[in-house]
């Protein structure tokens, strides 16, 4: 039930109220949100279609909602991009994980396979990006199962949009890129826990993303070879971890690679070894649309 | 972030025989953001007495003018230069005078008294001083710092060796920090 408020001039009483016109929206198309009332979830056999958590039993839930913000407030200390080019979709991470001042990692995968034709990246939280990433993973192979055909970018960066739209307030933590391909070719959308969703060609996300997109905005084209865009997400990522202190660091392994799917039945997959080499494997298979490449990626560190 | 975290910083100072190294990393930064990569945190009281200042970079560098400015004064009337015991107990003396509105700094002074007895300690922001006959640290990266140096330090260490240690516990101890690193200065006397 939504409450749509609206001024009508020729149903407005004389006392000047303004009227309410009571509408029920149709949000079934949108699948069931976060229990507010603490629904169980063992009435669903299986799993149901969205995760039901248990809602604290607290007198003052806002104040206990701020406590949630602040413990995960000095995340998103990382430096993720993706951008679009030509030939597809760009994604690159650096990879340390960092807990306020400690360094908790050096070799994080910050950026998580949801299926073999689809990437997201990691920032914020990582146990929140991990959890939903799968998640959503989950929910693209039943509506893969349900539809006969695979779902898109858009629709899948729509499903996750919703499901942390669902959680806003609660302290969730994730500024995540989908990146794909599909039927309209490359996509690629940014998706936050705010419950923000924006369509675009380049993005990045993290407390080192300023570093990065004055690297990226100079050196960005449309029209570049693979080789060339790897080496110039290498050089965004390598001058935000030079210049922020949450991203990489002295010993930084670094992990970028595009996921390419063409209908003349090439693909590619290409990795920077540490800072210093790209290498590009061609894989000769054809592709039809059931069997999708696998996407098989190395993370080295120094 | 507290005020200690605002530049970062990480200093050690260990103890060999008749010898004695101190080190610090070379990072300023503005909290997360990397300043500068060249960043001086030890500095030469005289020959045989060097003091490393770690915490809040602008505290840092005006208490060592005071410290130098004073140590000066002591050396027209005395004629010499001071004992590192002695030195110790005079910034002691300055970071308590400060105790309600205190520097944000932690000084780890290091130096070698008579007949070539290496002296270290380390004091909290307001004065209290800690004196260790093996190693101290200070700064941002100190939690990680006591580890490793705890696990590599050994008695009577010969100078090339003492350098040795102490490198790699700066090293392997700034990895595990956001905020210190870039490479390490070290004295080794």
């Amino acid at each position: 039930m939504v409450y749509v408020t609206s001024q009508r001039k020729d149903i407005v009483r004389n006392e000047g109220f303004r009227t309410v016109i009571i509408m029920k929206i149709d949000f079934s198309g949108l699948e069931s949100t976060a229990p507010l009332c603490g629904a169980s979830s063992e009435m669903f056999d299986g799993f149901s279609t969205s995760p039901s958590f248990q809602i604290p039993d607290t007198t003052d839930f806002d104040d206990f909602q701020k406590e949630a913000i602040q413990m995960v407030k000095p995340a998103k200390g990382t430096t993720t991009l993706a951008f679009i080019f030509k030939e597809g979709v760009m994604v690159a991470a650096d990879s340390r994980a960092s807990m306020g001042g400690y360094i908790s990692s050096q070799s994080v995968k910050k950026i998580i396979e949801i299926n073999p034709y689809m990437l997201g990246t990691m920032a914020g939280g990582a146990a929140d990006c991990q959890f939903w990433h799968r998640n959503l993973g989950i929910k693209c192979r039943l509506h893969e199962l349900a539809n006969k055909r695979r779902i898109s970018v858009t629709g899948a960066s729509k499903l996750l949009a919703n499901i942390l739209y669902s959680y806003r307030g609660m302290g969730l933590s994730v500024g995540t890129m989908i990146a794909g391909w599909d039927e309209k070719g490359p996509g690629l959308y940014y998706v936050d826990s705010e419950g923000g969703r924006l369509k675009g060609t380049k993005f990045s996300v993290g407390s080192g993303s300023p570093y990065a997109y004055g690297v990226l905005d100079s050196g960005y084209r449309y029209d570049m070879t693979i080789e060339e865009a790897a080496e110039l997400a290498r050089r965004s990522i390598y001058h935000a971890t030079f210049r922020d202190g949450a991203s990489g660091g002295v010993a930084s392994g670094m992990l970028c690679f595009i996921m390419w799917d063409q209908p003349d039945g090439r693909s590619y997959l290409v990795m920077t070894l540490g800072n210093f080499t790209i290498c590009t494997i061609q894989l000769n298979q054809p592709l039809s649309s059931r069997r999708c490449p696998k996407l098989e990626f190395l993370c080295y560190s120094i | 972030m507290s005020i200690f975290e605002y530049n970062g910083s990480a200093l050690v100072a260990m103890v060999g025989k008749n010898c004695f190294a101190i080190a610090s990393d070379r990072r300023l930064g503005v909290q997360l953001q990397t300043v500068a990569t060249d960043f001086q945190r030890i500095f030469k009281i005289h020959d045989k007495l060097f003091v490393g200042l770690a915490g809040l970079a602008t505290d840092a560098q005006t208490l060592y003018q005071r410290l130098v400015f004073r140590h000066k004064l002591y050396q027209l009337r005395e004629e010499r230069d001071m004992k590192p015991e002695t030195f110790a107990s005079l910034v002691s003396a300055i970071l308590y005078e400060k105790r309600f509105g205190p520097y944000f700094c932690q000084p780890v002074i290091a130096g070698l008294g008579d007949e070539d007895k290496p002296f270290i300690c380390t004091m909290d922001s307001i004065g209290a001083k800690e004196l260790a006959k093996d190693f101290v640290v200070a700064g941002t990266a100190s939690e990680s710092l006591y580890g490793a140096c705890e696990s590599m330090f050994k008695p009577d260490m010969e100078p090339e060796e003492l350098f040795e240690t102490i490198s790699q516990a700066l090293l392997s101890s700034v990895d595990r920090d956001c905020l210190s690193g870039w490479g390490g200065h070290v004295y080794v006397v």
